[in-house]
Formats: structure tokens, C-alpha cells, sequence
């Protein structure tokens, strides 16, 4: 286990282009208040009252500590308020950003975990809460939303260009029930990839809905790539996962899912191997959390690196070789 | 004439070992079942099969059949379709023990009967929430060893928790019962309509079920004493904490007996609406704080002993939390 951090910030993008600074601190609760805010008086109140509301959504309630929160600049409109919930997560180690965490998005649901929107238009480096971007809490680790029509989960799968810039990208599955009026074909949508690949993610997500006997003409689908440019197919065990997940088809996980793999036969459910393991390996055991899920082809059972297990394990997270996706 | 009114008599009101766990009833115990008499306090002692209970005014009379039941429990409630078929028994009573944790379970949480299918909910929400916790691991593509680590878990969870023993326990696919699809069609006849950003955050408001603080003071003032003996009873290397722990426990379950009543600020003075709304939901916290000392308690000799000991201290502080609230009137609306 990662000892917690003393501080964390959380930064948030505003309309005018400026960034607001909301920083955490944890200490000893010694009786004090659970959440403390410093500031102008409404604004610190305002940011109490979110973040106490956004806490009945954790499963795990700690009350040894105090967090103190303070923003630099009062920003005038409600959209820090997605960077507050952050930062209260992060210094208290229930979210872990890869990157300084900049956010921007406010909620009048915070005690159900739901974000109602953002007031910024598309930027990259910012997580954007909302219907077009982040809409549940649980969505920072991938896990649908309990409430909503629309059940969508992520997965996460490693992309590997050489060296320092390997990170892990995302896929979204977002499955809306199809009613027996308007049932047809199976529709999923993938917008801003191109015509080839859109052809893959098709053929996998049919194939593989084929193995667990999903009746066709039950979901509209939509997928979503964290970023729509690279290479290979090694993204395809995530997809799968990432669309079982989204239609309760599979054991949820705590944290996020990241998996690596590929097939030529999703019909009968097999994980075939992909080429990068080192790097790959290397990759996740960085970027693994407590509470993570990796799954790995088969193939790679008896030559993964040495200490991987241990220094994955370590980190909280769980890992299983497969060559067939469901259980056992 | 005669013969049938003395034989209704003796027929029990309610079949038991069916949908109907356990029922409070007087007289003969039934064939197969087990009489169990509680008093105020929470003791309890048994009845064998056949015996004619004798109870005092103070004591509650129950009845149970020990199973087996059979019941699927939904693991995730993002997965339903995802179930586990279980067949529970509750076994023959543990000689070392001087109450049975079932005995406790009726003490504490029964009301007038205990049925199958509210016996079911209870049991889906203790394995959700240790799920959710990370306290059981059931992830997706699970292996072999993985599951038996999960069955051991469970057994441990629901004896601990509920008295009651797990015979078998098998993953089902309830797609043929259970339309995911569908369940999700009749949230969108519920769903809010779009928001829209306003200058101010609507003040919100996490409702409580109401009625639900005597019972959950009453689960707190049966089972903390139980929970602290057990506590007492692991074998830890570390007395000082140990020593604090028991020493903190002890005076949650004093500050439970001594707790104010939900609607009175003081003695002759009514407590508002909301304000009662408030001590239930830290009422609720505290009853959370004990379901997750039941559920650690059970998977103790699995886990390193300083985390053990590190769960306790913050289970500790919630309920300390949590009963310090209960009690407790803000100034501003008092």
C-alpha cells in the first residue's frame, strides 16, 4: 500500500481561460469538524456542503481525519465543484490522478455521485463532468451508474509507442435498452474512428454478445475511445469487457478493469495473446491501484516478468491470465 | 368437535421452513424447530422440538425451523443478471458459545416474524457492502482459486453475521428470470429531467427512512456488548491498542444505553422534524459502523494483524462519531 499524501490540489479550468487552485490538507480530526473550509464565508460554506454530500456516495467512511479545503481565486460561478470532490478524494487516496488533476463541472445530485454539467467547452486536459463527459463519480473508476437509464462502463487497456510515452487509454460502452417497438438491428454507433476499425469494434462487440446469448435487437450502443488514433488490436479483451460490464453481464469491479488482449473467435469467448509484453507489463504494474482488475492473455501465464505479481499485488490490485472471458 | 378445536390449538399459526424463517409463538414447539425465548436484555435460551415453552412476562417467545432455505442473492447491483444460488442452514448450536449468533439475530433484528425473502435482503446487503469495501473479492473472469477464496469468505460473513451456515453456494446466470434491459426501461419513466445551472446549489436533502432510529438504537444496545467480547477475545500481540480498542467499544456501548430520546431536546422540550431526521441518519451511521465490525470480525484470521487492528480504530471513531451526533443539537436550529 501507497502511504496517503499530506496535501493534494486539484485544479479548475475556468470560462475566461484562468485556473482556480482548490488544495486539500489532511490532518488529525482531534473532535473537530470532518470537513473544514477556509475562504469567503459562502463560498467555503457552499464547498463544505459538496463535499459532505459527495462522501454518501463512498463505501468506506473514515472519521480519524480532518480535511481542510481552500481555493485561490473565487471563481464566481459553480464549476469548481468537481475539483473540490477531487480533491477531497485524493488526499485521502480514493482517487488517484496520473497527471496534476484539473477538472471542471458542478452537480445539484451530489449525494447520488451524479454530475449535472460543465460551463467550459471541449478541452483535453481537463475531465469535464456531465452528460458528455464524466456524469457519475463512479465513472472516474469505470463502474455504471445505479441510478441512470444509461448504463455505461469503462475499461482501460495499455497503448505502448516506445518509452516514456506509454499510458492507458480508455474505452466507453454505453448501452441504452433498445423497447420492442423500435427493435431492429443491434445499432452501435462509434463515432471518430475510422470505417475499418468501426467495422472491428462492431464485429468484436457482436461476436462476443454472440457467446453469452444476448437476444439481438436489445441495446442501442455507443463506444467512446479516449483518444480515436493508434495502432493494433490489442484493445479488443477491453471492449468486450468494458460492453459485458455495461450490461450487468459481469462481476463489477472496485477499482478500474484494465485488460490487454485480442481473438479471432469472440463467438466462443477465447482471449488470444498480444505482442508487447514487457512494456505493457511495466505500464500497469505503474499504474495499478487498490482495487484494480488486470486481465492478460493466457499465453502469457508462466513468462511474466519477474516481480510483477508481487509489485501488483502489493499495490492493491488483482490479476488473472485468461483464455476465456467469464468465470473459470 | 372438540378433537378439532384441540387440534387447531396445537397447529402453529404459521408454517415455518418455508417463505417463513422464524415467528414469535407460544406454547408447544413445532415438530423440527427450535423454541428460543428472549428477554429484554437480549438473553436467550433454547426450547428443544416438542417441549411446552415456559416464558416469563418480560420474555418474547420465538420459534424457528432450521432449513435448509434456498435463496440467490444478487451480488452487484450493477449486474443483475449475475446471481449465486445459496442453500443455508442454520446448524446445530456451536457448544462453546454461550448465546448463539442466530439467537442474537432474532434478539436484535426481529420483529414479529422472520421471512424468507426479507432474510434474503438482509443477507444481499451485508455481501454488497463487504464487496463494495473490498472486504470480499468476487472480480470479473474469476478464477478457481479466487472463488474458494470468496466461498471461504462468505461462510465466515454469514456465520459471523447472520448464525447461519452456508452448504452450498453456486454462481447462476439469471438472464431466463431477470431482464436487465427492461429494468432499465423503468428507470427512464423516473429520471430528472435535464438540469440547468443556477447561481446557488440546491440545498439537498439525504432522506431516512422514518421509524428507523429505535430499531437501529435497539441493534446497537444488543450486539455492541457481543461485538466487544469478541474483540476481546482475538489473539493480538499488541495489548496497548488492543486494551484501547476494548476501552473505546465499552464506552460506545455505555454512550448507547445513555443515549437521549429521538423526539425530545430535553427533558419537556420537543425536538423539530428536522432535527429528528438528522439523529436517525447518525443512528443509521452507527448501525454501518457495526455491520463492519460483524463483517471484520469474520475475516480476522485472514488479514494481517496490524490491519486488523487499523480497521478497528477506524470503525472505532465512526461509531464514536456517529454516536457523539446522535446525541448532539446544533446550535443554529436547535
Amino acid at each position: 500500500m501507497t502511504p496517503l499524501p499530506d496535501s493534494a490540489s486539484c485544479r479548475c479550468l475556468l470560462a475566461d481561460g484562468s485556473f482556480a487552485t482548490v488544495t486539500a490538507t489532511r490532518r488529525p480530526r482531534a473532535g473537530r469538524a470532518d470537513v473544514k473550509c477556509s475562504g469567503v464565508p459562502g463560498l467555503a460554506g457552499a464547498m463544505q456542503q459538496v463535499v459532505r454530500l459527495a462522501r454518501h456516495t463512498e463505501a468506506h467512511a473514515d472519521s480519524r481525519d480532518q480535511v481542510v479545503l481552500g481555493i485561490d481565486i473565487d471563481p464566481g460561478t459553480r464549476d469548481w465543484e468537481f475539483a473540490a470532490v477531487l480533491a477531497d478524494r485524493m488526499v485521502r487516496g480514493l482517487y488517484r490522478a496520473i497527471e496534476p488533476a484539473c477538472a471542471n463541472g458542478w452537480s445539484d445530485h451530489w449525494q447520488l455521485g451524479r454530475i449535472d454539467g460543465h460551463t467550459i467547452g471541449a478541452s483535453a486536459a481537463t475531465m469535464l463532468g456531465g452528460p458528455d463527459g464524466i456524469a457519475h463519480l463512479g465513472a472516474l473508476t469505470g463502474q455504471p451508474d445505479v441510478a441512470s437509464v444509461v448504463s455505461s462502463a469503462r475499461a482501460w487497456f495499455p497503448l505502448h509507442s516506445g518509452g516514456i510515452n506509454d499510458s492507458l487509454g480508455w474505452v466507453e460502452v454505453s448501452v441504452f435498452p433498445l423497447s420492442a417497438v423500435d427493435a431492429g438491428d443491434d445499432a452501435i454507433a462509434v463515432p471518430g474512428l475510422d470505417v475499418t476499425r468501426q467495422l472491428a469494434v462492431r464485429q468484436a462487440l457482436l461476436g462476443s454478445r454472440d457467446f453469452d446469448r444476448c437476444a439481438p435487437g436489445r441495446w442501442r450502443t455507443t463506444v467512446r475511445f479516449a483518444q480515436p488514433r493508434f495502432q493494433g488490436n490489442s484493445y479488443e479483451l477491453a471492449l468486450v469487457m468494458a460492453d459485458r460490464l455495461a450490461r450487468g453481464r459481469e462481476y463489477v469491479v472496485r477499482g478500474r478493469m484494465i485488460a490487454t488482449g485480442t481473438s479471432s473467435a469472440w463467438h466462443a469467448g477465447q482471449v488470444e495473446t498480444v505482442e508487447g509484453m514487457a512494456p505493457k507489463c511495466a505500464l500497469i504494474a505503474r499504474e495499478a491501484t487498490s482495487g484494480d482488475r488486470i486481465l492478460l492473455p493466457q499465453a502469457w501465464q508462466g513468462l511474466l516478468p519477474a516481480g510483477f505479481l508481487d509489485q501488483v499485488r502489493a499495490s492493491g490490485a488483482t490479476v488473472a491470465c485468461v483464455g476465456q472471458v467469464g468465470m473459470f | 368437535m372438540l378433537t378439532t378445536l384441540f387440534q387447531r390449538r396445537q397447529r402453529a399459526p404459521v408454517a415455518l421452513g418455508g417463505m417463513v424463517i422464524a415467528a414469535r409463538m407460544a406454547g408447544v414447539v413445532p415438530p423440527a424447530c427450535i423454541g428460543v425465548a428472549v428477554d429484554a436484555g437480549g438473553r436467550t435460551r433454547r426450547f428443544a422440538e416438542g417441549v411446552r415453552m415456559v416464558v416469563a412476562a418480560s420474555e418474547n417467545a420465538w420459534c424457528f425451523h432450521p432449513g435448509p432455505y434456498n435463496l440467490v442473492l444478487t451480488p452487484y447491483l450493477a449486474a443483475p443478471e449475475m446471481g449465486l444460488q445459496l442453500s443455508v442452514v442454520v446448524d446445530s448450536p456451536d457448544p462453546l458459545a454461550d448465546q448463539q449468533r442466530f439467537d442474537l439475530y432474532l434478539a436484535s433484528e426481529g420483529e414479529q416474524a422472520v421471512e424468507l425473502t426479507q432474510f434474503r435482503q438482509a443477507l444481499d446487503a451485508a455481501v454488497q457492502r463487504e464487496l463494495q469495501q473490498g472486504g470480499l473479492a468476487l472480480p470479473p473472469c474469476t478464477q478457481v482459486e479466487e472463488w474458494q477464496l470468496f466461498r471461504a469468505g462468505l461462510n465466515e460473513l454469514l456465520y459471523m453475521r447472520f448464525g447461519v451456515t452456508v452448504d452450498d453456494c453456486i454462481p447462476v446466470d439469471l438472464a431466463g428470470q431477470v431482464d436487465y434491459a427492461a429494468l432499465l426501461s423503468q428507470r427512464a419513466v423516473a429520471d430528472v429531467p435535464a438540469a440547468v445551472v443556477t447561481a446557488a446549489p440546491a440545498p439537498a436533502i439525504v432522506p431516512v427512512p422514518p421509524g428507523a432510529d429505535a430499531p437501529a438504537l435497539r441493534r446497537l444496545f444488543l450486539e455492541l456488548p457481543p461485538v466487544t467480547a469478541r474483540l476481546r477475545m482475538l489473539d493480538v500481540d499488541a495489548f496497548t491498542r488492543h486494551r484501547a480498542l476494548l476501552q473505546r467499544f465499552d464506552l460506545a456501548s455505555l454512550a448507547v444505553l445513555t443515549m437521549p430520546a429521538l423526539a425530545l431536546a430535553a427533558p419537556g422540550q420537543p425536538l423539530g422534524a428536522g432535527q429528528q431526521q438528522r439523529r436517525t441518519r447518525h443512528a443509521l451511521r452507527a448501525v454501518a459502523a457495526l455491520d463492519e465490525a460483524w463483517a471484520l470480525l469474520a475475516r480476522a484470521g485472514r488479514v494481517a494483524q496490524d490491519e486488523v487492528l487499523d480497521e478497528f480504530e477506524r470503525i472505532a471513531a465512526n461509531l464514536e462519531d456517529a454516536l457523539a451526533a446522535r446525541r448532539a443539537i446544533p446550535l443554529e436550529d436547535a
